[in-house]
């Protein structure tokens, strides 16, 4: 088969199954409907493993997969088609998609087999995949913007998917409004590149990107870039914009696995990879991307120590592991990145997908105080949960580790590193292991604080299988990018990552710094082992059963109240940018509005009215005197015309 | 001599039957003025030559049409009226004052145009066509170069048929809200 | 041109001006009466007086087409009477009376 049927194929298949199931909304036949998007995600995964495979069977550098369906848009020099391409990036994206995607909507038949709107559930769970697919292989920015519109668009519509509650639809509304901040930098960002380069293709622009690397500030590809980085931080909740992930959780849980862990929130790193060349030439954004990854890191997994809620903690844990993702590519290690994005994108799905495990079993009940001990009662979900839990920590050979400490060694090592970024990402690669403990130990281990009337038991097979097969992936997922310094000791495997993504990553013009091989190995034990430190510690608190939480809220004090309350951040927005917006529109509607447009549109059409009713007074409904008109009129003409 | 004393005593009779129709408040008085006016019509027809129109104008007019007047009157079984015409002095004198400077109007028109008319009638006799006056090449006209038209008024009074019989079984005329 | 007299010599301008008079006549009816079947009446007068200048001119210009054209006028005629009656007969049920002022809708 072409590779353009196959493209075609992967595209479409979750547009028809979302087709299928949207023109039925109304059903309630569970099995049908997860069976129908399952099955449609499923054939896109073939299709990314048939693609897969002729990639992996062509020279390394052909390895490039088109697809131009039509021409979209052409106004005079610019022109967009609607172009797909798969190459070792996208690639990597819809493997990810469509498999982990698969697994979800397998996970989503068990999960949400009781709710009413199971059938509008999978309609939008298809339409997502479909746009995430747009976003990740459209060739062009314009075509990426299309399909990062409506994966945003989905994520609002499965976040609010419960909008009879108001808190749930404020939260569908919440994430789509600050994407929007988000998005209308990344526009701006089209429109720099675009007038800069002429166009939006991006290999074109790749091509086009300056060869020397831009020192101003106010340079087309620095502009640009930091553009589509902050539309990256909306879509990716990095900060400042980070504000509505944790709030995104109020969607259904294999919906937050899928879109608010493994898939759309990582379509900002995915962006930055796609146009590394670019970015590599704007030293300038890449170090604002390094910094706001380091700060996200570390600010989001502080908050994470302090929650309650199982969701959030996963919440916060996703967008501090997304952090680490753009201070990767911050510091020019688009391959890390790219690797953290994949390992991230296995164990926090299945620790989601575990923390949907876990809700279910307790019948909806998502606060940890009141969990503890579900160990002898979900085995295999606290199995699989404890897999995702040793890579998300690092625990060395689990895929987490690869990942994370690649990163954690070219912030360093890397020339547009520094030890500062590095010190960041030891922090809270330390924080993570203490508040993934803390989420064991409150969760599954400990004495059981479940209430009497709750029974938890195991979920069915259809829902376990994901975690297992997620859990195998998380487990083994990390060695097929094994650093060379370790690899050494295993057998000397090669890094197959790092060359499969070799000839679509730009290198740093900047000469590396000599490192030795020491210092890796010293570093990487410092964090490796300051982890698990900090790991045994969450664990000797919080199993041990006591009344831990007001005790380390006291010794904290305000900081813990501080952190607690999220940094005050949405107050900050609230107080600071959503209050006195309102405050302005509202003088904005009393001044300008009911004073000035409003009286001139009265005056105006008191004037018609006025003319109306001048006009109204010969239209008395009397035929004859119509006739009459009729008859004056004639001899008026008829005036006219003998008089001339 | 005999066709002028003719065309006047027919003119006479015409322009009098018509002032009693819109003069005469009893409508069925009206109805037989009216006749009469087609009468004198038909009779107008025959001076000019137009015998065939001259008949279908008693047939269809003096005939059909007025019995159907005539018909719905007496299914109305109207008495004399009080009130014939319309209230309102201004506007009936404007009414009245507009069909006069009309009439005056296209008199005077006429009379201007007369000349013009004669001489087209000049041109027109030199290079016209031979024209019969007989029914016979009424017909062939009309069945030769206005057959599309002569069918098309076929059908337009098949949908007045229908028309008029849905409209008089009606309750309530064009108030019908019950 | 010789002088004509205009009382022996009878021509178009003569059939012109009674159908100008017996139009006006219509018209004023048209204008003033109340009653709606009267109305009607005035209307076939006009529609006769319009008759009368065609076949007039079709008689001094010698073309047939207005004998034609007066054929077409009162199948048309019959054809407005027919409806125009129909609905005397609608208001009449309605009102038991036939006056023009029942079709005051137009009324803005």
């Amino acid at each position: 088969m072409s590779h353009q049927a196959l493209i075609a194929i992967l595209l479409l298949s979750p547009f028809v199954g979302f087709l299928l199931n949207g023109l039925r909304y109304r059903s309630q036949n569970y099995v049908l409907a997860g069976s129908i998007a399952t099955g449609a995600v499923f054939v896109s995964f073939i299709c990314s493993v048939m693609l897969m495979m002729d990639l992996i069977a062509a020279p390394a550098d052909q390895r490039r997969l088109t697809a131009n369906f039509f021409e979209w848009i052409a106004v005079g020099g610019f022109k967009v088609n609607a172009g797909f391409v798969v190459d070792q990036i996208s690639s990597i994206m819809i493997l990810i998609i469509t498999g982990v995607g698969s697994l979800i909507h397998l996970f989503s038949i068990g999960y949400m087999h009781h709710d009413k709107g199971v059938t509008k559930y999978f309609a939008y769970l298809n339409l997502f995949v479909f746009n995430m697919l747009i976003l990740v292989l459209g060739d062009s920015l314009l075509t990426m913007f299309v399909g990062w519109e409506g994966v945003g668009l989905c994520s609002y519509l499965l976040i609010g998917f419960w909008f009879s509650d108001a808190a749930k639809a404020a939260a569908g509304m919440k994430a789509f409004i600050t994407n929007r901040v988000g998005d209308a930098a990344f526009i701006i960002g089209m429109f720099i590149l675009f007038f800069s380069f002429g166009t939006l293709n991006m290999y074109e622009l790749n091509a086009l990107a300056p060869t020397t690397v831009e020192a101003s500030w106010l340079g087309a590809a620095t502009l640009g870039t930091l553009m589509l980085f902050i539309g990256a931080t909306g879509k990716s909740a990095q900060v400042p914009l980070y504000v509505w992930l944790p709030d995104a959780m109020a969607g259904p849980t294999p919906v937050s696995a899928l879109i608010h862990a493994a898939t759309m929130v990582t379509a900002g790193v995915y962006m930055i990879v796609r146009l590394n060349p670019m970015f590599v030439a704007a030293p300038n954004t890449m170090m604002i991307v390094a910094i706001v990854g380091a700060i996200t890191a570390v600010m989001a997994a502080t908050i994470g120590l302090t929650q309650y809620d199982i969701k959030k903690i996963l919440a916060y844990s996703t967008v501090s592991q997304l952090g680490y993702m753009f201070l990767a590519v911050g510091v020019g290690a688009f391959g890390a990145g790219m690797m953290h994005l994949m390992t991230h994108a296995f164990f926090k799905a299945l620790m989601f997908l575990g923390s949907g495990s876990v809700i279910h079993a307790m019948e909806g009940e998502q606060d940890t105080r009141l969990m503890g001990g579900l160990k002898k009662y979900l085995p295999i979900t606290h199995f699989t949960f404890l897999m995702g839990w040793l890579a998300i920590i690092g625990f060395p050979l689990f895929s987490g580790f690869f990942s994370k400490d690649e990163i954690l060694w070219q912030s360093f090592a890397s020339p547009r590193g520094s030890v500062f970024l590095w010190v960041a990402g030891a922090i809270g690669a330390t924080l993570t292991a203490f508040y993934m403990t803390r989420l064991m130990a409150l969760t599954f281990w400990g004495k059981s604080r479940v209430p009497k009337e709750v029974h938890p038991h195991e979920s069915p097979v259809i829902m376990t299988i994901p975690l297992i097969v997620l859990a195998i992936l998380s487990v083994v997922g990390g060695f097929i990018g094994v650093p060379h310094l370790i690899g050494e000791y295993l057998g000397h495997i090669p890094n197959y990552w790092a060359e499969w993504l070799a000839p679509v990553i730009k290198t740093l013009p900047e000469a590396a710094a000599p490192h030795t091989a020491t210092q890796e190995w010293a570093l990487m034990t410092t964090s490796v082992t300051l982890a698990l430190i900090s790991a045994f510690v969450a664990y000797r608190i919080y199993t041990s059963g006591k009344g831990t939480n007001e005790a380390i809220a006291k010794a904290f004090g305000p900081v813990y109240n501080v952190v607690n309350n999220k940094y005050f951040v949405d107050e900050a927005y609230f107080g600071g940018i959503i209050n006195p917006l309102v405050k302005q529109s509202q003088n904005l509607w009393m001044y300008i509005d009911v004073n000035f447009i409003d009286k001139t549109t009265h005056v105006i059409s008191d004037m018609t009215k006025g003319a109306g009713s001048l006009a109204r007074s010969f239209q008395t409904g009397n035929m004859q005197q119509y006739a009459m008109y009729i008859g004056l009129g004639v001899v008026v003409v008829l005036t006219f015309v003998l008089m001339r | 001599m005999t066709d002028a004393i003719l065309f006047w005593f027919l003119a006479l009779v015409t322009v009098c039957a018509g002032l009693s129709v819109i003069l005469m408040s009893n409508p069925i008085y009206s109805a037989l003025s009216l006749a009469m006016t087609m009468v004198g019509v038909s009779a107008l027809f025959v001076t000019l030559g137009a015998y065939f129109i001259a008949g279908v104008q008693l047939i269809v007019y003096a005939g059909a049409v007025m019995v159907l007047f005539v018909m719905v009157l007496m299914l109305f079984d109207l008495k004399h009226e009080i009130q014939a015409f319309t209230r309102g002095k201004i506007t009936g004198a404007i009414k009245i004052a507009s069909v006069g400077i009309l009439a005056g109007l296209v008199v005077g028109a006429i009379t201007l145009g007369t000349k013009a008319i004669e001489a087209a009638k000049a041109t027109e006799a030199v290079a016209g066509k031979t024209y019969d006056n007989n029914t016979m090449s009424l017909a062939q006209n009309l069945f030769l170069q206005n057959v599309f038209g002569f069918e098309a008024l076929g059908v337009l009074l098949l949908v007045i048929a229908v028309g008029t019989v849905a409209l008089s079984r009606s309750r309530g005329g064009t108030h019908a809200r019950d | 041109m010789p002088e004509t007299n205009i009382l022996t010599t009878i021509g178009l301008e003569h059939y012109l001006v009674l159908s100008a008079v017996l139009f006006s006549m219509g018209m004023a009816g048209v204008l003033l009466r109340r009653n709606l079947i009267v109305l009607l009446m005035s209307i076939e007068l006009m529609l006769n007086a319009v008759n009368i200048s065609f076949v007039a001119f079709s008689k001094f210009n010698n073309n047939i087409e207005g004998q034609i054209m007066v054929f077409f006028v009162m199948t048309i005629a019959a054809a407005e009477a027919a409806v125009g009656l129909a609905l005397a007969v609608s208001i009449f049920k309605r009102f038991k009376e036939v006056n023009i002022r029942f079709f005051e809708h137009l009324k803005g």
